[in-house]
């Protein structure tokens, strides 16, 4: 949302693009209860229905039915652009969808971020953690993404706990987007990230949701 | 129909435009035109971020309903002159075939051109023959190209909260039958 910044000429060369070659379709991706697929007509109703929602007013919402579609396709010619964008996520066992998560670089942004937003009933469950802890693990091993960002709004608290789950440090030096009003979360890099205490906790929360022999400690989570 | 992108969003050739999908190289222009009052009849003017998604969405559509518009590029110069090409966004009563020009690329018969071109492609490829379009009392310039590619005005509706004419293509089939 800086609206200063700007690019032009070839994409490969603008730096939030990823470079050489990138997907001919969108990736699926599985972990342990959830599959992230590409945004498919059939599950437009379901993010209509949460962009709808108050739950959406951190991530630009809420938003009228045209606002929505545009947004979802938009979702959509991400990928198509940058070469990576948002999924679609599904649980394995139901096939339902909980949400969304991935990587997002709209035009003149400083960086590429990594985000997420989960259908308002379906939070709790660890299910941000689980798909953006997939999604991170795409960019950095396939895609050789050296970091990325979340920016975040400072009264998402809910996605401030997520991030520090995931490793990631408040950067007050790093350039935000929006009225310098998101607090820019960066994210360890792969090598900080390889064999370490968080990647550990990471599994071992997700493990816990999925047979919950430790209770989680603290407030809600997504 | 030459070659494909990753979307399949088809590539067509006229005389003086190609019709292909949006990159991130039209971004200037798409972010120009919508910050300008060419953009008063399709929901601008509106700033660059979005346009961003403006142009994206363009993309996306074509995954969402299997046609989409194109971006007008001028052969002459490479440049993005506009778009033309299906919309079936979410508040839309039927597909519309819609269009507009960038700034400098009017009154050469572009818009005409390449609308013709995808009217022809949407009744052979997507089974979109006679579609209609969405044009706003005052919005002259736009009446003139349907009345020139045979649409005509067929009945008056409300569309963002305000009225609006819905012009109807010819249907080829019935024309050539």
């Amino acid at each position: 949302m800086t609206e200063a910044a700007t690019f032009t000429g070839n994409p490969l060369e603008n730096p939030l693009t990823i470079p050489g070659p990138r997907p001919v379709t969108i990736p699926t991706l599985e972990t342990r209860r959830l599959r992230l697929e590409p945004p498919k007509p059939e599950d437009y109703p379901n993010f209509k229905a949460t962009f709808a929602s108050y739950r959406s007013r951190f991530m630009g919402g809420p938003l009228n039915p045209y606002e929505s579609w545009m947004l979802y396709a938009a979702e959509i010619g991400h990928w198509q652009i940058r070469g990576f964008g948002m999924w679609m996520i599904h649980l394995k066992e139901t096939g339902e969808t909980v949400g969304m998560a991935g990587g997002w670089a709209p035009a003149g942004w400083p960086e590429r971020e990594i985000a997420w937003i989960i259908w308002p009933e379906k939070a709790g469950k660890g299910y941000a953690l689980e798909a953006t802890d997939a999604a991170r693990r795409f960019f950095y091993q396939t895609q050789g993404w050296e970091g990325a960002v979340s920016y975040l709004d400072p009264y998402d608290l809910s996605s401030i706990k997520l991030a520090e789950r995931l490793g990631c440090k408040k950067d007050k030096e790093a350039p935000t987007i929006g009225n310098d009003e998101a607090a820019v979360y960066r994210h360890p890099s792969p090598a900080a990230l390889r064999n370490t205490q968080i990647e550990d906790g990471i599994a071992l929360e997700i493990e816990h949701h999925i047979d919950p022999i430790f209770k989680h400690k603290g407030g809600a989570v997504d | 129909m030459s070659r494909m992108s990753a979307l399949n969003i088809p590539v067509i050739e006229t005389e003086r435009c190609i019709l292909r999908a949006p990159e991130e190289r039209d971004f200037e222009a798409a972010a120009a035109f919508g910050e300008s009052e060419r953009s008063k009849w399709v929901g601008g003017p509106y700033p660059r971020r979005a346009a961003w998604g403006v142009l994206l969405a363009c993309i996306g559509h074509w995954a969402l309903r299997g046609y989409g518009q194109w971006m007008i590029e001028d052969r002459a110069t490479g440049e993005a002159a506009g778009r033309t090409g299906f919309l079936f966004n979410d508040g839309w009563h039927e597909p519309e075939i819609g269009w507009w020009l960038h700034d400098g690329f009017e009154g050469r018969g572009l818009a005409f051109e390449a609308t013709q071109a995808a009217l022809a492609y949407g009744a052979e490829h997507f089974g979109l023959d006679g579609p209609i379009s969405y044009i706003r009392q005052g919005n002259t310039r736009s009446a003139a190209l349907a009345e020139r590619l045979g649409a005509t005005p067929e009945r008056e509706v409300e569309f963002f909260d305000a009225p609006c004419m819905i012009w109807r293509h010819p249907n080829r089939a019935e024309a050539a039958a």
